[in-house]
């Protein structure tokens, strides 16, 4: 079908990967609007990707190489700025070893560029120190989901939503972050699904749920214990499948038998009926999905067992309208996971440590792969290990990372900061290269969404001079270090990464540009991919149940001089920083109306709360906890829970202050944090 | 009624009339039920179908587009500011019926108020608009789409310069303007008869039937919404289901809320923009200073059936400003588009009135 307007595409915001059109004008892309046809999101997009044309028109993106000279960034050829790496790069690993050079991408980078990225690191350099920069929890995952599963990814599609009797939505903030999917949840709880909505923040899409069991923070693992326990008690556990298909029932059985409901209920703050109608809810339904974030609001390892334990218990595992949705608020966080951007992980999630998985890899790429695991992002960008000699970035902006607190300080002292960008950011500034990349519309990359949707983002129009795919950057870069890399286009890496990764090996560009992308596995005996995780058949090795610990009691418990939790997030405040969202009018109005609104930044509290303690919305209060405190102005709303003071993660100086106190990296997930609130 | 006839195979002459003056556009298939206008060129000429269902990205765009440039500032010295005007002489083949009543909505409000907007008035001016009448009720309609409702259609009455129906064997073409009577010189139109005419009235009257699936009967929402009558805790269930994505006012073929927008473009130049906009999106009514009139989501939502529904604004343009396309009904994900909103006021109205 001949048409030069307008261009089918995946939008590149969050995980949900919709299908949009977009339209162009004069060699620009004009407008943007929904496919009606796309399975995942039928017509419906959310206001990020109304908007996301707007980036590629932006005046202040980068169009040439940068290279800093004497203090200052000087616009440089290609040619200089590749050779300047080279050089650089090569003087550090023969002087400090393969080892003192570290790799860093971003969960918005292609899979094509992910791919090059930890090829280059382990063939051209020879290091396993290759992370992303998406959020430390999905790691909890990827190795929760293998352990248990097989699998690290959603193991049902979004379309089939509409089909679950019962859905648990856990913590995240389905409007906020995939709207997408939050609308197809709606709607099924209007068709009749029940909604089950468990979190301490009283969200969206909580609105519309059957049973919204608001528990205190960090409750959650109580939460599944008891809903387990009652799904036992009540005799609706599906024998038939745990027999048949599972390992570890009894094991698991032996930390629940003692499960005191009431205790449960009452450290989650909740009635006991309200968590007993939910499971049973759960339970009964003939198909019942379970939704949580990997990302923004992510889990620790036992919340994620616990859930896959209710999976598992119900039959929920190779059922359509099932299962376990991981769900990536970033457009890639599942293909870069995919694609092997990870210390001890191969493409294919193989480990490092397997030697077969690394002869694999050595036969396909001609190199030898290192055997030992590499550092992981928080090694490479804190303060408390040996310090890198080399940075490379793909996209990514640690410094503007609240969680990453050093990572400027360890970038000012490398010897050579590579990144790869589109615009100026904060990291930038710590750079000694920039190279610039092409925008979104640009060119044609894959990138594989929440549900195992492997898309093209397809060229629409021509970059202006100057830019280049971040793919090629490396492909420019490791031949000039003698790796003899053939690629013509970003298909040819494509069908490199279909030889790499097994589930992709049905990939290319001309099957995903049949219909709407494809769904891995999708292999040379399954090219259509696959709707559901198991669809042909459960696997041989079945599952396993984990033994979840069950967490102390007395430990972390609010106490009268610091009786409020601190909760630690992102949800709607997270995006304002988000370089795509700075550079939309609309969207940076949007994302930026509360820091108009509280422009020294904020902490929320609830309405009763600050009624009790006389404070008024925009008054500044200050958080006392029992190594240090902070002030910050008090933003009231009903969202939050009484007794829970919400704090957003860009607010670096209360994280510091309250939370990452003596350099600890770990957040309130596993150790809960009590503050109390004064007038300030 | 200027009514001719013309037979079915002669119906690409009249594109090919309309491109010795006019870039033409017309509706394309693209994937799956996705529809969308493009060019007519040589290449794609002869895909141009009667049926098919109607692009879901409004022809606004054709008047009014998701983003344009209005003028350039530059600096040299002291302040130059050029007014950027682009508006190609267009005709849209195969525009709704519903959305010819989303043109003429935004008609009244670009050109009928106190100040006419230079930039619309040239685009409106140099559109030429081909109504084509749905007939079909496979292709043509799909299941969310309300015209008989909104009173805008299957035959758009007024508004277009020429008027298409499928009779079967033979077109029927109307013309609603001088311009498109001009056309009927051409010796492929021949009279119509009254047999021509009885066909449309049979074919308009079972097309009527068809609507079944989706309707939004406003009569009473109209009543409560204009006497105010609709309670804080309906809009909040409306809210609750909204997820603040613009959606329903981009699509709409009669929303046209905008914002402008500097865009600095090198040193010394500087472009500023009109980009549409959104009721549903929180920061549309902020004020500087921070107040924000509209700030819950249940307020916009409030303001936005009450924009299309209120009799004030009935009377104002004498004609009501949903016009009844079902476009809001595919794009939202709470399912709180006219139909479902209309349904939720008489539901919960009626419940009130029981108690």
């Amino acid at each position: 079908m001949h048409s030069f307007n307008p261009t089918l595409t995946t939008c590149t915001f969050c995980g949900v990967g919709c299908g949009i059109y977009l339209e162009k004008s004069g060699g620009l892309i004009t407008g943007a609007y929904p496919s009606m046809s796309h399975p995942a999101n039928q017509g419906k997009i959310c206001v990020r990707g109304w908007h996301v044309h707007e980036v590629a028109s932006s005046p202040d993106r980068l169009k040439n190489p940068l290279l800093r000279v004497n203090g200052d960034f000087q616009e440089v050829s290609w040619q200089k700025a590749t050779d300047f790496i080279v050089e650089r790069l090569t003087k550090i690993f023969r002087e400090s070893g393969p080892d003192s050079v570290g790799f860093l991408n971003s969960p918005r980078c292609s899979n094509e560029e992910s791919y090059l990225l930890q090829k280059f690191a382990r063939t051209v350099i020879g290091t396993n120190n290759v992370h992303h920069g998406g959020p430390l929890h999905r790691q909890n995952t990827i190795q929760t989901l293998i352990e248990m599963i097989g699998v690290p990814a959603a193991t049902n599609s979004i379309g089939e939503l509409e089909k679950s009797e019962a859905i648990i939505v856990d913590g995240i903030d389905l409007g906020r972050q995939l709207p997408t999917i939050g609308g197809r949840v709606i709607r099924a709880k209007l068709n009749g699904a029940k909604l089950i909505v468990t979190g301490s923040r009283r969200h969206r899409v909580a609105e519309q749920a059957d049973y919204f069991l608001q528990i205190k923070p960090d409750t959650d693992l109580l939460l599944y214990g008891a809903m387990a326990k009652v799904i036992v008690d009540r005799g609706l556990v599906d024998y038939r499948f745990v027999r048949q298909h599972c390992h570890g029932f009894e094991a698991w059985l032996q930390t629940i038998q003692d499960f005191n409901l009431l205790a449960a209920a009452d450290r989650c703050g909740i009635e006991v009926e309200l968590i007993e109608n939910a499971a049973i809810a759960y339970a009964r339904a003939r198909s019942a999905a379970i939704l949580y974030s990997t990302g923004v609001e992510a889990r620790g390892v036992e919340p994620i067992q616990a859930l896959v334990n209710l999976a598992l218990l119900t039959g929920n595992v190779g059922r359509e309208g099932g299962g376990l949705m991981p769900l990536a608020e970033y457009n890639n966080l599942q293909g870069i996971c995919d694609m092997g951007v990870m210390p001890d992980r191969l493409p294919g999630y193989r480990p490092v440590s397997d030697p077969k998985a690394r002869k694999a890899l050595e036969k396909l790429w001609g190199k030898p792969v290192p055997p030992n695991p590499g550092r992981d992002i928080w090694s490479m960008l804190g303060s408390g290990d040996t310090p890198l000699r080399a940075v490379w970035i793909d996209r990514h902006n640690p410094v503007a990372t609240a969680a990453l607190c050093d990572a400027a300080q360890v970038l000012e002292q490398a010897d050579l900061v590579v990144l790869q960008h589109m615009f100026m950011t904060n990291t930038a500034k710590y750079a000694d290269v920039i190279l610039p990349l092409v925008a979104f519309g640009e060119e044609d990359v894959t990138y594989t969404s929440t549900e195992r949707r492997v898309q093209i983002a397809q060229k629409a129009i021509d970059p202006p001079p100057g830019p280049i795919p971040a793919w090629h950057h490396l492909v420019i870069v490791a031949n000039k270090m003698g790796a003899r890399w053939s690629y013509a286009s970003s298909s040819d890496v494509l069908d490199e990464i279909a030889k790499a990764v097994p589930f992709y090996s049905g990939i290319s560009y001309e099957n995903l540009g049949r219909e709407y992308g494809r769904q891995w596995p999708c292999t040379t005996d399954k090219k259509l991919g696959t709707g559901y995780l198991f669809e042909d058949g459960l696997p041989e090795a079945g599952f396993q149940f984990a033994a979840v610990h069950r967490p102390p009691d007395a430990a972390s418990r609010p106490t009268d001089d610091y009786p409020f939790y601190l909760s630690l997030g992102y949800s709607l405040y997270y995006w304002h920083r988000n370089v795509l969202i700075q550079h939309s009018e609309t969207l940076r109005r949007e994302y930026g109306i509360l820091l108009l609104d509280y422009p020294e930044g904020f902490i929320e509290i609830n309405g009763q709360d600050a009624k009790r303690l006389n404070i008024r919305d925009g008054a500044k209060v200050r958080l006392v906890g029992q190594v240090g405190s902070a002030v910050s102005t008090a933003r009231v709303t009903d969202e939050i829970r009484p007794g829970t003071v919400f704090v957003p993660y860009f607010q670096q100086e209360i994280a510091r202050q309250i939370v990452w106190t003596e350099g600890a990296r770990k957040s309130n997930v596993d150790n809960p944090v009590f503050v109390r609130v004064e007038k300030a | 009624m200027r009514a001719r006839i013309i037979d079915r195979q002669d119906l690409l002459k009249i594109v090919d009339l309309l491109t010795t003056e006019y870039q033409v556009v017309a509706p394309f298939r693209g994937r799956g039920r996705d529809t969308y206008f493009d060019v007519v060129t040589g290449a794609n000429r002869d895909l141009i179908q009667l049926h098919l269902p109607n692009p879901y990205y409004p022809p606004k765009r054709y008047v009014f587009p998701q983003s344009q440039r209005l003028m350039t500032l530059r600096r040299n010295g002291d302040l130059q500011i050029e007014p950027y005007y682009d508006a190609p002489k267009r005709a849209i083949f195969g525009i709704r019926s519903c959305d010819v009543a989303g043109i003429y909505q935004l008609d009244q409000v670009f050109l009928k108020g106190l100040y006419k907007d230079v930039y619309y008035d040239m685009f409106r001016k140099n559109l030429f608009l081909v109504n084509v009448v749905c007939t079909d009720s496979e292709l043509d309609m799909d299941e969310d789409c309300f015209c008989v409702c909104a009173d805008t259609g299957p035959a758009a009455r007024n508004w277009f310069d020429l008027q298409i129906m499928d009779l079967g064997s033979e077109l029927l073409v109307v013309a609603g303007s001088p311009r498109g009577e001009a056309l009927f010189s051409n010796d492929f139109f021949r009279q119509a008869t009254p047999a021509h005419v009885e066909k449309r009235r049979e074919i308009l009257t079972d097309i009527r039937r068809r609507f079944d699936k989706s309707t939004s009967w406003y009569s009473a929402a109209i009543r409560h919404i204009t006497l105010g009558q609709v309670t804080d805790e309906t809009w909040e269930e409306i809210g609750n289901r909204c997820l603040e994505c613009g959606g329903c006012s981009y699509v709409c073929p009669s929303c046209n809320c905008f914002t402008v927008s500097d865009k600095q473009v090198s040193e010394n130049e500087a472009e500023r923009l009109r980009l549409w906009d959104s009721c549903a999106l929180s920061g549309f009514t902020r004020m500087a200073g921070g107040h924000n009139p509209r700030k819950a989501v249940h307020d916009r939502r409030n303001r936005r059936f009450f924009r299309k529904l209120a009799h004030y604004y009935i009377q104002r343009e004498l004609s009501v400003a949903c016009i009844g396309c079902g476009r809001c009904v595919n794009v939202c994900h709470g399912n709180v588009g006219m139909p479902a909103v209309v349904e939720i006021i008489r539901r919960t109205k009626a419940e009130a009135e029981q108690r």
